[in-house]
Protein backbone atom coordinates (compact mmCIF):
# COMPACT_ATOMS: atom_id res chain seq x y z
CA UNK A 1 0.00 0.00 0.00
CA UNK A 2 2.95 2.33 0.92
CA UNK A 3 4.27 1.93 -2.32
CA UNK A 4 1.16 2.47 -4.30
CA UNK A 5 0.85 5.91 -2.17
CA UNK A 6 4.34 7.11 -2.96
CA UNK A 7 3.95 6.37 -6.90
CA UNK A 8 0.74 8.57 -7.03
CA UNK A 9 2.55 11.50 -4.68
CA UNK A 10 5.68 10.91 -7.48
CA UNK A 11 3.12 10.97 -10.52
CA UNK A 12 1.22 13.96 -9.50
CA UNK A 13 4.85 15.88 -8.90
CA UNK A 14 5.93 15.22 -12.66
CA UNK A 15 2.69 16.15 -13.48
CA UNK A 16 2.78 19.56 -11.84
CA UNK A 17 5.92 20.05 -13.32
CA UNK A 18 4.50 19.12 -17.02
CA UNK A 19 1.90 21.68 -16.40
CA UNK A 20 4.18 24.63 -15.47
CA UNK A 21 6.52 23.78 -18.45
CA UNK A 22 3.28 24.11 -20.83
CA UNK A 23 2.80 27.49 -19.32
CA UNK A 24 5.87 28.75 -20.05
CA UNK A 25 5.87 27.35 -23.77
CA UNK A 26 2.53 29.60 -24.02
CA UNK A 27 3.93 32.71 -22.12
CA UNK A 28 7.16 32.85 -23.71
CA UNK A 29 7.60 35.44 -26.14
CA UNK A 30 6.97 34.84 -30.19
CA UNK A 31 9.86 36.90 -31.02
CA UNK A 32 12.30 34.93 -28.40
CA UNK A 33 10.83 31.43 -29.88
CA UNK A 34 11.43 32.32 -33.51
CA UNK A 35 15.17 32.54 -32.65
CA UNK A 36 15.45 29.49 -30.72
CA UNK A 37 16.51 26.42 -32.85
CA UNK A 38 15.42 23.90 -30.27
CA UNK A 39 12.60 21.62 -31.00
CA UNK A 40 11.16 21.67 -27.26
CA UNK A 41 7.56 22.75 -27.84
CA UNK A 42 8.19 26.39 -29.44
CA UNK A 43 5.68 27.74 -31.33
CA UNK A 44 7.73 28.59 -34.90
CA UNK A 45 10.82 26.93 -35.19
CA UNK A 46 12.21 27.45 -38.47
CA UNK A 47 15.14 27.39 -40.47
CA UNK A 48 16.07 30.99 -42.83
CA UNK A 49 16.60 30.73 -46.72
CA UNK A 50 20.55 30.70 -46.01
CA UNK A 51 20.65 28.27 -42.89
CA UNK A 52 18.80 25.83 -45.63
CA UNK A 53 21.42 26.58 -48.59
CA UNK A 54 24.22 26.28 -46.53
CA UNK A 55 22.73 22.92 -45.33
CA UNK A 56 22.15 22.11 -49.25
CA UNK A 57 18.92 20.35 -48.38
CA UNK A 58 15.07 21.25 -48.06
CA UNK A 59 12.97 19.21 -46.24
CA UNK A 60 9.25 19.76 -48.15
CA UNK A 61 6.15 18.32 -46.47
CA UNK A 62 4.34 16.42 -49.39
CA UNK A 63 1.01 13.57 -49.17
CA UNK A 64 2.24 10.29 -49.94
CA UNK A 65 -1.11 8.68 -50.80
CA UNK A 66 -2.90 11.72 -52.86
CA UNK A 67 -3.04 10.88 -56.01
CA UNK A 68 -2.52 12.74 -58.59
CA UNK A 69 -1.56 16.20 -56.35
CA UNK A 70 1.25 14.03 -54.38
CA UNK A 71 1.62 10.55 -54.25
CA UNK A 72 4.67 7.76 -54.15
CA UNK A 73 4.28 6.02 -57.53
CA UNK A 74 5.16 2.19 -58.09
CA UNK A 75 9.32 2.32 -58.00
CA UNK A 76 8.78 4.67 -54.48
CA UNK A 77 9.45 8.07 -55.80
CA UNK A 78 7.24 10.84 -55.26
CA UNK A 79 5.27 11.94 -57.86
CA UNK A 80 2.17 14.53 -58.47
CA UNK A 81 0.96 18.31 -59.37
CA UNK A 82 2.65 19.82 -55.59
CA UNK A 83 5.69 17.35 -56.16
CA UNK A 84 6.71 18.58 -59.74
CA UNK A 85 6.67 22.14 -58.33
CA UNK A 86 8.50 20.96 -55.44
CA UNK A 87 11.09 19.66 -57.43
CA UNK A 88 11.71 22.98 -59.46
CA UNK A 89 11.59 24.39 -56.31
CA UNK A 90 14.61 22.29 -55.48
CA UNK A 91 16.23 23.38 -58.50
CA UNK A 92 16.33 26.62 -58.24
CA UNK A 93 17.24 26.38 -54.54
CA UNK A 94 20.30 24.59 -55.79
CA UNK A 95 19.62 21.89 -52.98
CA UNK A 96 18.67 18.63 -52.17
CA UNK A 97 15.10 17.73 -51.59
CA UNK A 98 14.00 15.16 -48.56
CA UNK A 99 10.53 14.59 -48.92
CA UNK A 100 8.47 13.96 -45.99
CA UNK A 101 5.37 12.54 -46.04
CA UNK A 102 2.53 14.20 -43.99
CA UNK A 103 -1.19 13.84 -43.47
CA UNK A 104 -4.06 16.31 -43.52
CA UNK A 105 -4.41 16.77 -39.99
CA UNK A 106 -0.32 17.19 -39.07
CA UNK A 107 0.29 20.00 -42.00
CA UNK A 108 0.14 22.83 -39.60
CA UNK A 109 2.00 21.02 -36.71
CA UNK A 110 4.59 19.76 -39.07
CA UNK A 111 5.88 23.48 -39.41
CA UNK A 112 5.14 24.66 -36.28
CA UNK A 113 7.95 21.99 -35.16
CA UNK A 114 10.79 23.12 -38.02
CA UNK A 115 9.98 18.85 -39.09
CA UNK A 116 9.50 20.59 -42.57
CA UNK A 117 10.61 23.90 -44.53
CA UNK A 118 7.84 24.01 -46.86
CA UNK A 119 4.21 22.26 -47.19
CA UNK A 120 3.59 21.59 -50.16
CA UNK A 121 0.55 19.11 -49.40
CA UNK A 122 -2.17 20.56 -51.47
CA UNK A 123 -2.83 22.74 -48.26
CA UNK A 124 -5.72 25.42 -48.76
CA UNK A 125 -5.53 28.36 -47.58
CA UNK A 126 -7.58 29.49 -44.60
CA UNK A 127 -7.96 32.04 -41.87
CA UNK A 128 -7.23 30.09 -39.10
CA UNK A 129 -4.29 28.53 -40.91
CA UNK A 130 -2.71 31.56 -41.72
CA UNK A 131 -3.14 32.36 -38.12
CA UNK A 132 -0.64 29.28 -37.91
CA UNK A 133 1.50 29.36 -40.75
CA UNK A 134 2.62 32.01 -43.90
CA UNK A 135 0.91 30.98 -46.63
CA UNK A 136 2.94 32.01 -50.14
CA UNK A 137 1.07 32.81 -53.48
CA UNK A 138 -1.49 30.62 -54.08
CA UNK A 139 -0.99 27.94 -57.25
CA UNK A 140 -4.35 26.06 -58.09
CA UNK A 141 -7.93 26.84 -57.51
CA UNK A 142 -10.13 24.38 -55.27
CA UNK A 143 -13.58 23.89 -53.54
CA UNK A 144 -15.33 21.40 -52.40
CA UNK A 145 -17.22 18.61 -53.61
CA UNK A 146 -19.09 15.71 -52.33
CA UNK A 147 -18.68 12.13 -54.28
CA UNK A 148 -21.24 9.16 -54.05
CA UNK A 149 -22.12 5.90 -55.19
CA UNK A 150 -24.34 5.95 -58.14
CA UNK A 151 -26.99 3.66 -56.39
CA UNK A 152 -27.77 6.91 -54.58
CA UNK A 153 -25.93 9.86 -55.96
CA UNK A 154 -26.10 12.95 -52.98
CA UNK A 155 -26.71 16.35 -55.10
CA UNK A 156 -27.65 18.48 -51.77
CA UNK A 157 -26.67 17.99 -48.41
CA UNK A 158 -30.41 18.44 -47.37
CA UNK A 159 -30.27 14.56 -49.00
CA UNK A 160 -28.56 13.06 -46.01
CA UNK A 161 -30.87 11.95 -43.54
CA UNK A 162 -29.67 11.19 -39.52
CA UNK A 163 -28.80 8.02 -40.18
CA UNK A 164 -26.28 8.68 -43.01
CA UNK A 165 -22.18 9.40 -41.71
CA UNK A 166 -20.41 11.55 -44.26
CA UNK A 167 -16.78 10.80 -44.45
CA UNK A 168 -14.14 13.36 -44.47
CA UNK A 169 -11.09 13.33 -43.79
CA UNK A 170 -9.18 14.64 -40.51
CA UNK A 171 -7.97 18.13 -40.57
CA UNK A 172 -9.39 19.15 -44.24
CA UNK A 173 -11.18 22.05 -44.96
CA UNK A 174 -14.03 20.04 -45.59
CA UNK A 175 -14.23 18.53 -42.39
CA UNK A 176 -14.36 22.10 -41.15
CA UNK A 177 -16.98 23.38 -43.51
CA UNK A 178 -19.31 20.53 -42.73
CA UNK A 179 -18.18 20.77 -38.66
CA UNK A 180 -19.34 24.48 -38.95
CA UNK A 181 -22.11 24.85 -41.42
CA UNK A 182 -23.71 21.51 -40.96
CA UNK A 183 -23.28 20.36 -37.77
CA UNK A 184 -26.58 17.91 -38.09
CA UNK A 185 -24.74 16.17 -40.39
CA UNK A 186 -22.70 12.87 -39.06
CA UNK A 187 -19.30 12.61 -39.94
CA UNK A 188 -16.93 9.65 -40.10
CA UNK A 189 -13.31 10.63 -40.06
CA UNK A 190 -10.67 8.95 -41.51
CA UNK A 191 -6.87 9.83 -40.56
CA UNK A 192 -5.65 9.48 -44.11
CA UNK A 193 -6.95 9.45 -47.79
CA UNK A 194 -6.18 5.84 -48.37
CA UNK A 195 -8.11 5.24 -45.64
CA UNK A 196 -10.76 7.02 -46.54
CA UNK A 197 -10.92 5.92 -50.37
CA UNK A 198 -11.37 2.54 -48.87
CA UNK A 199 -14.19 3.34 -47.22
CA UNK A 200 -15.74 4.98 -49.31
CA UNK A 201 -15.06 1.58 -51.64
CA UNK A 202 -16.62 -0.82 -48.96
CA UNK A 203 -19.79 1.34 -48.56
CA UNK A 204 -18.87 2.60 -44.82
CA UNK A 205 -20.72 5.90 -45.76
CA UNK A 206 -22.83 7.58 -48.04
CA UNK A 207 -21.05 10.31 -49.33
CA UNK A 208 -17.12 11.52 -49.31
CA UNK A 209 -16.67 14.91 -48.42
CA UNK A 210 -13.22 16.42 -49.67
CA UNK A 211 -11.55 19.29 -52.40
CA UNK A 212 -13.40 18.89 -55.56
CA UNK A 213 -10.15 18.19 -57.20
CA UNK A 214 -9.96 14.88 -54.94
CA UNK A 215 -13.69 13.40 -55.78
CA UNK A 216 -13.42 14.26 -59.33
CA UNK A 217 -10.57 12.50 -59.49
CA UNK A 218 -11.64 9.67 -57.50
CA UNK A 219 -15.09 9.46 -59.95
CA UNK A 220 -12.57 9.48 -62.90
CA UNK A 221 -10.67 6.47 -61.61
CA UNK A 222 -13.57 4.37 -59.56
CA UNK A 223 -16.51 3.13 -62.07
CA UNK A 224 -19.58 3.55 -60.32
CA UNK A 225 -19.33 7.26 -58.50
CA UNK A 226 -20.53 10.07 -59.60
CA UNK A 227 -19.95 13.66 -58.21
CA UNK A 228 -23.21 15.02 -57.25
CA UNK A 229 -22.27 18.22 -55.28
CA UNK A 230 -19.15 19.55 -57.80
CA UNK A 231 -18.73 22.83 -55.91
CA UNK A 232 -19.63 23.36 -51.96
CA UNK A 233 -18.55 26.04 -49.79
CA UNK A 234 -16.20 28.95 -50.99
CA UNK A 235 -14.05 29.31 -53.53
CA UNK A 236 -10.67 28.57 -52.25
CA UNK A 237 -6.92 28.50 -53.18
CA UNK A 238 -4.29 26.38 -52.40
CA UNK A 239 -0.49 27.81 -51.99
CA UNK A 240 2.82 26.78 -50.07
CA UNK A 241 3.17 27.36 -46.82
CA UNK A 242 6.39 28.10 -44.98
CA UNK A 243 6.65 28.35 -40.58
CA UNK A 244 4.85 31.39 -39.42
CA UNK A 245 7.31 34.46 -39.23
CA UNK A 246 10.15 32.48 -41.84
CA UNK A 247 9.87 35.67 -44.16
CA UNK A 248 13.33 35.12 -45.80
CA UNK A 249 11.97 31.78 -47.52
CA UNK A 250 8.67 33.19 -48.03
CA UNK A 251 9.53 35.90 -50.51
CA UNK A 252 12.18 33.66 -51.96
CA UNK A 253 8.67 30.90 -53.05
CA UNK A 254 6.83 34.25 -53.54
CA UNK A 255 9.95 35.53 -56.05
CA UNK A 256 9.55 31.91 -57.78
CA UNK A 257 5.70 31.42 -58.32
CA UNK A 258 5.55 35.68 -60.02
CA UNK A 259 9.13 34.16 -62.18
CA UNK A 260 7.24 30.92 -63.35
CA UNK A 261 4.67 32.77 -64.57
CA UNK A 262 6.71 33.77 -67.80
CA UNK A 263 7.32 30.12 -68.43
CA UNK A 264 4.03 29.18 -67.43
CA UNK A 265 5.13 26.86 -65.38
CA UNK A 266 2.33 25.55 -63.61
CA UNK A 267 0.19 25.25 -67.06
CA UNK A 268 3.40 22.43 -67.60
CA UNK A 269 2.98 20.84 -64.30
CA UNK A 270 -0.87 20.11 -64.85
CA UNK A 271 -0.11 19.51 -68.28
CA UNK A 272 2.44 16.63 -66.64
CA UNK A 273 0.40 15.75 -64.09
CA UNK A 274 -2.96 15.84 -63.71
CA UNK A 275 -3.95 15.79 -67.69
CA UNK A 276 -4.66 11.91 -67.31
CA UNK A 277 -6.95 12.53 -64.27
CA UNK A 278 -8.74 15.73 -65.53
CA UNK A 279 -8.61 16.14 -69.09
CA UNK A 280 -7.58 19.68 -70.71
CA UNK A 281 -11.00 20.65 -69.42
CA UNK A 282 -10.28 21.72 -65.89
CA UNK A 283 -7.18 23.61 -66.68
CA UNK A 284 -8.06 26.86 -67.08
CA UNK A 285 -10.59 26.76 -64.08
CA UNK A 286 -7.49 24.31 -62.08
CA UNK A 287 -3.99 26.11 -62.72
CA UNK A 288 -3.12 29.60 -60.97
CA UNK A 289 0.32 31.22 -62.80
CA UNK A 290 2.28 33.95 -60.99
CA UNK A 291 0.31 33.62 -57.38
CA UNK A 292 -3.61 34.84 -59.48
CA UNK A 293 -2.81 36.26 -62.36
CA UNK A 294 -4.08 33.72 -64.34
CA UNK A 295 -7.23 33.54 -61.68
CA UNK A 296 -9.39 36.17 -64.20
CA UNK A 297 -8.81 34.05 -67.07
CA UNK A 298 -10.78 30.98 -65.18
CA UNK A 299 -14.11 30.13 -66.98
CA UNK B 1 -2.47 27.11 -22.04
CA UNK B 2 -5.63 28.53 -22.49
CA UNK B 3 -8.25 27.41 -19.75
CA UNK B 4 -11.29 28.46 -22.38
CA UNK B 5 -10.16 26.05 -24.71
CA UNK B 6 -9.63 23.19 -22.28
CA UNK B 7 -13.27 23.67 -21.18
CA UNK B 8 -14.61 24.03 -24.47
CA UNK B 9 -12.71 20.55 -25.59
CA UNK B 10 -13.66 18.69 -21.88
CA UNK B 11 -16.93 17.32 -23.24
CA UNK B 12 -15.49 15.51 -26.74
CA UNK B 13 -12.68 14.21 -24.26
CA UNK B 14 -14.78 13.05 -22.19
CA UNK B 15 -17.35 10.91 -24.47
CA UNK B 16 -14.29 9.69 -26.46
CA UNK B 17 -13.08 8.62 -23.24
CA UNK B 18 -16.26 6.97 -22.54
CA UNK B 19 -15.75 5.18 -26.51
CA UNK B 20 -12.45 4.11 -25.27
CA UNK B 21 -13.21 2.54 -21.94
CA UNK B 22 -16.66 1.02 -23.14
CA UNK B 23 -14.59 -0.89 -26.14
CA UNK B 24 -11.39 -1.35 -24.22
CA UNK B 25 -13.23 -3.10 -21.54
CA UNK B 26 -15.69 -4.89 -23.60
CA UNK B 27 -12.69 -6.07 -25.40
CA UNK B 28 -10.50 -6.88 -22.27
CA UNK B 29 -13.66 -9.26 -21.61
CA UNK B 30 -14.01 -11.07 -24.27
CA UNK B 31 -10.19 -11.85 -24.85
CA UNK B 32 -10.05 -13.39 -21.01
CA UNK B 33 -12.75 -15.39 -22.28
CA UNK B 34 -10.80 -16.09 -25.33
CA UNK B 35 -7.61 -16.46 -22.92
CA UNK B 36 -9.17 -18.83 -20.85
CA UNK B 37 -10.65 -20.95 -23.53
CA UNK B 38 -7.41 -20.91 -25.32
CA UNK B 39 -5.56 -21.81 -22.13
CA UNK B 40 -7.60 -24.46 -21.28
CA UNK B 41 -7.00 -26.32 -24.98
CA UNK B 42 -3.25 -26.52 -24.47
CA UNK B 43 -3.48 -27.88 -20.70
CA UNK B 44 -5.51 -30.96 -21.66
CA UNK B 45 -3.63 -31.11 -24.88
CA UNK B 46 -6.99 -31.91 -27.14
CA UNK B 47 -5.73 -32.64 -30.26
CA UNK B 48 -6.24 -30.58 -33.35
CA UNK B 49 -7.95 -27.81 -31.64
CA UNK B 50 -4.43 -27.70 -29.81
CA UNK B 51 -2.74 -27.11 -33.10
CA UNK B 52 -5.42 -24.66 -34.33
CA UNK B 53 -5.18 -22.70 -31.11
CA UNK B 54 -1.10 -22.34 -31.00
CA UNK B 55 -1.33 -21.10 -34.74
CA UNK B 56 -3.98 -18.27 -33.71
CA UNK B 57 -1.79 -17.45 -30.42
CA UNK B 58 1.04 -17.21 -33.01
CA UNK B 59 -0.46 -15.00 -35.58
CA UNK B 60 -2.14 -13.31 -33.09
CA UNK B 61 0.92 -12.32 -30.87
CA UNK B 62 3.06 -11.53 -34.04
CA UNK B 63 0.89 -9.21 -35.80
CA UNK B 64 0.38 -5.72 -34.66
CA UNK B 65 -3.60 -4.08 -33.70
CA UNK B 66 -3.22 -1.72 -36.39
CA UNK B 67 -2.75 -4.06 -39.27
CA UNK B 68 -5.16 -6.67 -37.73
CA UNK B 69 -7.51 -3.90 -37.73
CA UNK B 70 -6.93 -2.69 -41.44
CA UNK B 71 -7.23 -6.40 -42.00
CA UNK B 72 -11.11 -6.76 -40.26
CA UNK B 73 -12.24 -3.06 -41.38
CA UNK B 74 -11.08 -2.88 -44.64
CA UNK B 75 -9.97 -6.19 -46.12
CA UNK B 76 -12.71 -8.39 -44.86
CA UNK B 77 -15.57 -6.30 -47.08
CA UNK B 78 -13.88 -7.15 -49.78
CA UNK B 79 -15.30 -10.21 -49.06
CA UNK B 80 -18.44 -9.44 -48.90
CA UNK B 81 -18.13 -9.05 -44.77
CA UNK B 82 -19.11 -5.79 -43.70
CA UNK B 83 -18.42 -4.71 -40.13
CA UNK B 84 -19.19 -1.40 -38.13
CA UNK B 85 -15.83 0.13 -36.62
CA UNK B 86 -17.14 -0.25 -32.96
CA UNK B 87 -17.62 -4.08 -33.68
CA UNK B 88 -14.47 -4.32 -36.04
CA UNK B 89 -12.27 -2.26 -32.22
CA UNK B 90 -13.73 -4.76 -29.67
CA UNK B 91 -12.99 -8.16 -32.36
CA UNK B 92 -9.24 -6.41 -33.22
CA UNK B 93 -8.73 -6.10 -29.61
CA UNK B 94 -9.79 -9.57 -28.75
CA UNK B 95 -7.83 -11.04 -31.35
CA UNK B 96 -5.15 -9.57 -29.72
CA UNK B 97 -5.94 -9.61 -26.43
CA UNK B 98 -7.19 -13.34 -26.95
CA UNK B 99 -3.48 -14.74 -27.31
CA UNK B 100 -1.65 -12.33 -24.85
CA UNK B 101 -4.46 -13.70 -22.10
CA UNK B 102 -3.62 -16.71 -22.67
CA UNK B 103 -0.07 -16.81 -22.51
CA UNK B 104 -0.56 -14.94 -19.24
CA UNK B 105 -2.94 -17.97 -17.66
CA UNK B 106 -0.80 -20.95 -19.23
CA UNK B 107 2.56 -19.60 -17.94
CA UNK B 108 0.40 -19.70 -14.38
CA UNK B 109 -0.60 -23.50 -15.30
CA UNK B 110 3.41 -24.14 -16.22
CA UNK B 111 4.62 -23.00 -12.89
CA UNK B 112 2.45 -25.45 -10.49
CA UNK B 113 4.86 -28.53 -10.50
CA UNK B 114 2.58 -31.85 -11.83
CA UNK B 115 3.86 -33.58 -8.81
CA UNK B 116 1.10 -31.31 -7.11
CA UNK B 117 -2.26 -32.80 -9.62
CA UNK B 118 -0.20 -35.89 -9.00
CA UNK B 119 -0.74 -35.85 -5.09
CA UNK B 120 -3.85 -34.63 -5.45
CA UNK B 121 -5.13 -37.21 -7.79
CA UNK B 122 -3.50 -39.79 -4.89
CA UNK B 123 -5.48 -38.22 -1.56
CA UNK B 124 -8.65 -39.62 -4.64
CA UNK B 125 -9.35 -36.60 -6.09
CA UNK B 126 -10.73 -37.20 -9.57
CA UNK B 127 -8.80 -34.93 -12.90
CA UNK B 128 -11.73 -32.27 -12.56
CA UNK B 129 -11.45 -31.66 -8.53
CA UNK B 130 -7.08 -31.64 -8.26
CA UNK B 131 -7.54 -28.76 -11.41
CA UNK B 132 -10.63 -26.48 -9.92
CA UNK B 133 -9.36 -27.27 -6.34
CA UNK B 134 -5.33 -27.57 -6.22
CA UNK B 135 -4.32 -26.53 -9.65
CA UNK B 136 -6.42 -23.37 -11.05
CA UNK B 137 -6.44 -21.50 -7.57
CA UNK B 138 -2.70 -21.32 -7.92
CA UNK B 139 -2.89 -20.72 -11.59
CA UNK B 140 -4.47 -18.06 -11.14
CA UNK B 141 -2.75 -15.92 -8.45
CA UNK B 142 0.50 -16.89 -10.02
CA UNK B 143 -0.70 -15.47 -13.82
CA UNK B 144 -2.34 -12.28 -11.99
CA UNK B 145 1.04 -8.98 -12.29
CA UNK B 146 0.94 -10.53 -16.28
CA UNK B 147 -2.84 -10.34 -16.52
CA UNK B 148 -3.24 -6.59 -15.23
CA UNK B 149 -0.01 -6.01 -17.09
CA UNK B 150 -2.57 -6.77 -20.30
CA UNK B 151 -5.20 -5.27 -19.34
CA UNK B 152 -3.22 -1.49 -19.15
CA UNK B 153 -1.49 -3.02 -22.29
CA UNK B 154 -5.20 -4.00 -24.11
CA UNK B 155 -6.59 -0.59 -22.89
CA UNK B 156 -3.51 1.57 -24.22
CA UNK B 157 -3.41 -0.48 -27.59
CA UNK B 158 -7.33 1.52 -28.48
CA UNK B 159 -5.02 4.10 -29.85
CA UNK B 160 -4.71 2.73 -32.97
CA UNK B 161 -8.67 2.76 -33.34
CA UNK B 162 -8.08 5.73 -35.51
CA UNK B 163 -7.54 3.85 -37.90
CA UNK B 164 -11.10 2.27 -38.41
CA UNK B 165 -12.82 6.16 -38.14
CA UNK B 166 -13.35 5.22 -34.24
CA UNK B 167 -13.53 8.50 -32.27
CA UNK B 168 -11.00 7.66 -29.05
CA UNK B 169 -8.92 9.66 -27.11
CA UNK B 170 -6.18 9.80 -29.41
CA UNK B 171 -8.09 10.29 -33.02
CA UNK B 172 -10.24 13.14 -31.22
CA UNK B 173 -6.98 14.75 -29.48
CA UNK B 174 -5.39 14.32 -33.18
CA UNK B 175 -8.31 15.64 -35.04
CA UNK B 176 -8.94 18.67 -33.19
CA UNK B 177 -5.30 19.79 -33.27
CA UNK B 178 -6.20 19.71 -37.06
CA UNK B 179 -9.65 22.05 -36.76
CA UNK B 180 -8.12 24.39 -34.44
CA UNK B 181 -4.53 23.83 -34.27
CA UNK B 182 -4.33 24.15 -30.42
CA UNK B 183 -1.88 22.02 -30.63
CA UNK B 184 -0.73 22.44 -26.20
CA UNK B 185 -4.12 22.18 -25.03
CA UNK B 186 -5.35 19.04 -27.03
CA UNK B 187 -2.22 17.34 -26.39
CA UNK B 188 -2.36 17.53 -23.15
CA UNK B 189 -5.94 16.88 -21.90
CA UNK B 190 -4.59 13.54 -23.83
CA UNK B 191 -2.31 12.97 -21.39
CA UNK B 192 -4.41 13.35 -18.50
CA UNK B 193 -7.35 11.66 -19.81
CA UNK B 194 -5.32 8.77 -20.62
CA UNK B 195 -4.07 8.75 -16.68
CA UNK B 196 -7.40 9.41 -15.47
CA UNK B 197 -8.29 6.04 -17.19
CA UNK B 198 -5.53 4.08 -16.80
CA UNK B 199 -3.91 5.15 -13.57
CA UNK B 200 -6.65 3.63 -11.11
CA UNK B 201 -6.63 0.07 -13.27
CA UNK B 202 -3.07 0.24 -12.17
CA UNK B 203 -3.46 1.43 -8.83
CA UNK B 204 -5.99 -1.85 -8.44
CA UNK B 205 -4.13 -4.25 -10.35
CA UNK B 206 -1.58 -3.90 -7.45
CA UNK B 207 -3.78 -3.94 -4.95
CA UNK B 208 -5.61 -7.36 -6.54
CA UNK B 209 -2.05 -8.68 -6.97
CA UNK B 210 -0.91 -8.27 -3.27
CA UNK B 211 -4.74 -9.80 -2.40
CA UNK B 212 -4.49 -12.82 -4.27
CA UNK B 213 -0.91 -13.81 -4.69
CA UNK B 214 -0.68 -16.57 -1.89
CA UNK B 215 0.48 -19.67 -4.34
CA UNK B 216 4.33 -20.82 -4.06
CA UNK B 217 6.12 -21.73 -1.33
CA UNK B 218 6.92 -19.98 1.56
CA UNK B 219 4.35 -16.94 1.55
Amino acid sequence: MRRTKWFAISFLAALGVTLAGCGQVSAGSAAQAAETTDDQGSKAVYRTLDEIKSDGTVNIGVFSDKNPFGYVDENGAYQGYDVYFAERIGQDLGVKINYVSTEAANRVEYLETGKVDIVLANFTVTKERAEKVDFALPYMNVALGVVSPDSRVITDLSEITADDEVIVISGTTAETYLTENNPEIKLQKYDTYANAKNAIENGNGVAWANDNTEVIAFALQNPGYTVGIPSLGSQDTIAPAVSKGNTTLLDWINDEIRALADEQFFHKDYEATLVDTYGLDYEESLVLEGGGAAATAAP
Amino acid sequence: MDAAVLHEYLPLYAKAALLTIRLGLLGVLLSILTGLFCAAVQYLKIPLLRIIVRVYIELSRNTPLLIQLFFIYYGLPKIGIRTDPAVCGVAGLTFLGGSYMAEAFRSGLEAIPPIQEESALSLGMTRIQAAVHVILPQALSVSVPAFVANVIFLLKETSVFSAVSLMDLMFTAKDLIGLYYDTTEALFLLVVFYLLMLLPVSILGSIVEKKVRYAGFGT
